[in-house]
């Protein structure tokens, strides 16, 4: 809300500084964002929030300023009988729907001359940036500005027949308005109609053929109250925001709506001339009484923390033009003031003390007990995850939750139905819920390329949409990885990751096909028979898509399951204190035997003398060996509790090891 | 020849080879070094080769005994030659050679990742708030209506629950605001499903992503993070809020810090306010706060006379900005390595 500070003055004695007010209304919750200088005027910024609509004019922040400042304010009376000639108002006005119309108030003004404004009005104007029209529109904004109630003026000669109506728009009515436009309405819109048509929309703007001109000279003069909903429907589905429909959308003082109308008429008759008919139109309700509200005293050290005196109440509410009806020494009864829609209940009165007694008041030594909170299980293993793939060399990254349609499918590993959509995209073209992080890391590879970076490998802890049927999705949180290295270093990270929260659990690996992946590069990580996640590399096609120079293998990890196997308070086990033995074994094997097969056989024949056997790699050579053929070199590590190994006995282990490997692949020892 | 006079020649044959060795490693000289291996041990000619050739003339019984000396010199002379030639080709010494050490050169530096900023952020802000008793909880991030709406006392009339300010799901309408599920505006969500499902005292903190959509630019992103703290018991005050939230800007921001309280409007709260924080002559805006409104406490099934609570919420993103110096709220969830490899 923009403020002039000679129109203030206009209300209110002010021998204060510019500076003083600011401060004050700001603390008192009249937020104060800036301030420029037009012509010889000040302009304020003063920012009001949504529950303070009567906030929105000049009034309502004199009031403001006279409370904090004990000082007392004159309101212009808005008498019209000086300026009124006899007569009915020539039109009448009828209300189909009076829960979104309570109430209409019309006055007609006739003998009009339509010219400039006057300066005073102009500058007051110009100060809060609104373009001077003509004498009798610039009064309507006048008045806007000043109370916040909108106005209308219609060129009275232009409305046609006799009868004014509030009602619903027809379906595809054409309405133009005073911006020169033509809209399409729908049912949901409210209209003001006269018999030829739509004349406005309510709470809007206003139409062009009764638009106030040079010739116009008689004039009826609306001032009405609208509910906000339908309001802010029809003027965001048009994308017509106005001053007026902004304040219809926080609500009108009910009981200045016929102040309003006799102010405007004031005014322009003033500027105008012309004679206000005697008889005006009111249609609708009167304002229901407003409900009393009780605030029991004891209720303010209760929810402050401080003391403030039964007098200092008083005066408080009372100042705010409250009407005390009733007072003990334990309550007191007010009438809340007409345009504060915002008290209704005892803890409105509660914030009313506070933010004018001021909340500086209020102690910040108060003292709060002891509380032993707790860090959650969840939190303890995201922590060790981001610390182990922070050892590993990966950079954490944070990519959007919503994505297009195409990343939506890109990768299926945990859900196949169709991802769920929102009603708004977050970025153009992007409306479904993601059920993959992978697509997203493959998007933040693109980004880090094109810059012509090398070592991108990133990963991210956020959760998957997963639909369900008749039920609200599945959310789930992933780790999702993706980086340069090749698949086995990418298995060893994850490996690395589920050692550091288990160092006794087994992953399982089965080859894993999915359109992203390079075919037989693609695996589903098993931990016990439960889905642990998928790894693999990124295909040719899959990378082109996603704008891809450099190869890339991604991954997968069900949060949910690492917390399952996570072990958070590592046991000690007691170990051997006797040296180790190792013994290399190199063997010929057919090519599809595969390595997990010989580490089994190792551990299970070995019994239980066999610490480790660990892997150290595969050599082909087809000359030597013939095709099909591979050789697979590996350490087995010997270690007994409870003595040191013989080599007798470390050779006769082996040897059991090389039997079965023998008897159940072929494997047989290199010499 | 005497056994005495065969000893004496492996003596003086020691004698004379430290001194050549030595020479050797004074002048850091590999072809002295490798004259003197020659002179001495070589396979053909050496002089330890042909002092063996006297061990034939030895008296038989004494045979045992210079065989013994004579691996003993053998052995000395060798390991003379071993830790010349380690010094020599270690670069040690006075003269610096092509193959000497250069210090200079970088280590071989392992690899580090790191930690987005808005992870370290959030970190932070919950190690604070956990010295203070504040237990961290999340929640879903698809919610319904009422627990985003309904049960924080925002009416259905209310700005904030306009169709194009919030991303509902394509789902089944129930035919009030567009959709009944959609991806949760605040975090206060949590709260209402903590006092749901539990009785007071609650002294929790939620946090997570939050979506509004929003054109996205320098200072708006339509997803961000919030934390935002609750206390409800008997006897909850607001001094009790300014305290709490005294000791989270000391923690954070020093203890040279200030609070301010600015009236404010929150459905959810009232009192409402806007905390403001001053540090190093400035006001810094941190969030809302304010008691929790008493249709809440009823929403949730709490008697708003038997007990009263507090919340505040802080933006992370705008904390994490200010914090570090970005300038670009962007930065945050485009990827960029060089960016992340900042924090």
């Amino acid at each position: 809300m923009l403020v002039s500070w000679d129109w203030l003055k206009q209300y209110l004695d002010l021998n204060i500084s510019e500076a003083e007010v600011c401060d004050r209304l700001t603390l008192a919750g009249l937020n104060f964002d800036g301030s420029s200088t037009v012509d010889n005027d000040r302009c304020l910024d003063l920012e009001v929030t949504s529950n303070r609509p009567d906030w929105l004019g000049h009034i309502g922040i004199a009031r403001e300023v006279g409370v904090l400042f004990d000082l007392d304010l004159k309101i212009p009376s808005a008498d019209i009988s000086k300026g009124s000639s006899g007569g009915a108002c020539p039109k009448i006005v009828q209300l189909e729907d009076e829960q979104f119309c309570p109430r209409y108030i019309a006055r007609s003004i006739s003998g009009v001359t339509i010219g400039d404004s006057p300066a005073w009005m102009v500058n007051r104007l110009r100060t809060i940036g609104i373009q001077t029209v003509n004498n009798v529109v610039d009064a309507s904004n006048y008045v806007l500005m000043e109370i916040g109630q909108p106005l209308h003026a219609f060129d009275m000669n232009k409305l046609q027949g006799d009868t004014i109506r509030v009602r619903k728009a027809v379906h595809d009515e054409k309405f133009l308005a005073i911006d020169h436009r033509e809209y399409q309405l729908s049912t949901d819109d409210y209209v003001i109609a006269d018999n030829s048509g739509v004349v406005a929309l309510a709470g809007v703007m206003g139409g062009k053929e009764t638009e106030v001109n040079e010739m116009t000279t008689d004039l009826l003069i609306e001032a009405a109250q609208f509910a906000a909903l339908p309001v802010r429907t029809t003027s965001r589905r048009l994308k017509l925001k106005s001053d007026s429909s902004y304040r219809f959308e926080r609500g009108v003082d009910p009981e200045m709506i016929d102040w309003a109308s006799r102010r405007c008429c004031e005014l322009i008759v003033e500027t105008a001339g012309g004679e206000v008919c005697e008889g005006h139109v009111y249609a609708g309700s009167e304002p229901s009484g407003r409900g009393s509200v009780t605030l029991r005293l004891a209720q303010i050290p209760r929810v402050l923390g401080i003391d403030v005196s039964e007098t200092e109440v008083r005066r408080i509410l009372e100042r705010l033009d409250n009407e005390v009806t009733q007072q003990n020494e334990k309550a007191i009864t007010i009438i809340p003031a007409s345009w504060r829609r915002d008290l209704d209940r005892e803890v409105d009165l509660i914030e009313e003390v506070a933010r004018i007694h001021g909340y500086d008041k209020i102690p910040e030594h108060a003292g709060v007990s002891l509380s032993a909170s707790h860090q959650s299980d969840l939190d303890r293993v995201r922590n060790k995850i981001r610390m182990g793939m922070l050892g590993m060399g990966f950079d954490e990254t944070l990519t959007r939750s919503i994505v297009n349609d195409v990343w939506s499918k890109a990768f299926q590993g945990w859900s196949l139905a169709e991802p769920l959509t929102t009603s708004m995209p977050m970025v153009k073209g992007e409306d479904r819920l993601r059920v993959s992080l992978i697509p997203s890391l493959l998007g933040a590879r693109r980004n880090n390329e094109k810059f012509s970076y090398t070592d991108i490998d990133l990963y991210e802890i956020a959760k998957v949409y997963l639909p369900q049927t008749k039920a609200l999705p599945d959310e789930r949180y992933m780790v999702g990885i993706t980086s340069g290295r090749d698949f086995f270093a990418l298995k060893g990270v994850i490996e690395g990751l589920v050692g550091m929260l288990n160092p006794n659990v087994m992953i399982s690996t089965i080859p894993f096909t999915d359109p992203i992946f390079e075919e037989g590069q693609g695996a589903h990580l098993t931990i016990g028979g439960t889905t642990l996640g998928y790894l693999g590399v990124v295909c040719d096609k899959a990378r082109k898509a996603f704008g891809l120079q450099q190869p890339a293998t991604v991954a997968e990890i069900d949060l949910g399951a690492l917390m399952k196997l996570a072990v958070l308070v590592p046991q000690h086990q007691d170990f051997s204190t006797h040296p180790a033995m190792n013994r290399d074994l190199n063997l010929i094997v057919d090519e599809d035997v595969s390595w997990s097969k010989l580490q089994e056989i190792s551990y299970s024949a070995g019994g239980e003398l066999v610490e480790v056997v660990k892997f150290q790699e595969i050599f082909r050579d087809p000359k030597k060996d013939g095709p099909g053929k591979k050789r697979v070199l590996f350490t087995v590590t010997l270690q007994a509790y409870d003595r040191t190994l013989t080599g007798e006995e470390a050779d006769t282990t082996i040897a059991q090891i090389l039997a079965v490997c023998d008897k159940q692949t072929g494997a047989k020892l290199l010499a | 020849m005497s056994l005495n006079d065969f000893i004496k020649q492996l003596d003086d044959l020691v004698e004379t080879a430290s001194t050549r060795f030595e020479d050797a490693i004074n002048a850091v000289d590999q072809e002295i070094l490798e004259e003197t291996r020659v002179e001495y041990l070589g396979a053909k000619s050496g002089k330890l080769k042909e002092v063996q050739k006297g061990l034939g003339k030895v008296s038989k019984e004494d045979k045992p005994v210079a065989g013994k000396r004579f691996n003993e010199v053998k052995n000395r002379l060798e390991e003379l030659f071993q830790s010349a030639a380690d010094v020599i080709t270690g670069g040690s010494g006075k003269k610096g050679k092509a193959e000497a050490l250069d210090v200079t050169l970088p280590g071989n530096r392992p690899r580090l990742g790191h930690m987005h900023p808005i992870t370290q952020t959030i970190d932070e802000l919950k190690d604070i708030m956990g010295r203070l008793g504040f237990s961290a909880v999340e929640g879903p991030e698809i919610e319904d209506d009422w627990h985003n709406f309904e049960a924080l006392n925002i009416p259905l009339e209310h700005p904030a629950r306009d169709p194009l300010d919030n991303f509902y799901l394509n789902v089944a309408s129930t035919g009030t605001g567009g959709g009944n599920q959609l991806m949760r505006s605040q975090t206060s969500t949590v709260q209402i499903r903590v006092m749901e499902n539990e009785k007071p005292p609650i002294r929790i903190v939620s946090l997570g992503r939050v979506y509004r959509p929003d054109e996205i630019d320098a200072t708006h992103y339509a997803m961000f993070h919030q934390i935002e703290g609750l206390l409800v018991d008997t006897n909850v005050t607001m001094a009790d809020l300014k305290y709490v939230l005294r000791l989270f800007a000391s923690s954070y921001l020093g203890q040279d810090v200030e609070i301010r309280f600015r009236p404010s409007f929150f459905p959810f709260t009232e009192p409402s306010v806007e905390v403001d924080m001053r540090w190093q002559d400035t006001w810094l805006e941190f969030g809302g706060a304010g008691m929790v409104d008493p249709n809440v406490l009823k929403a949730v099934g709490y008697d708003p006379d038997e007990v009263t609570g507090f919340a505040f919420g802080l933006g992370v993103e705008r904390l994490c900005m200010r914090r570090h110096g970005i300038n670009d709220i962007r930065y945050l969830y485009d990827s960029n390595t060089k960016f992340l490899a900042q924090f």
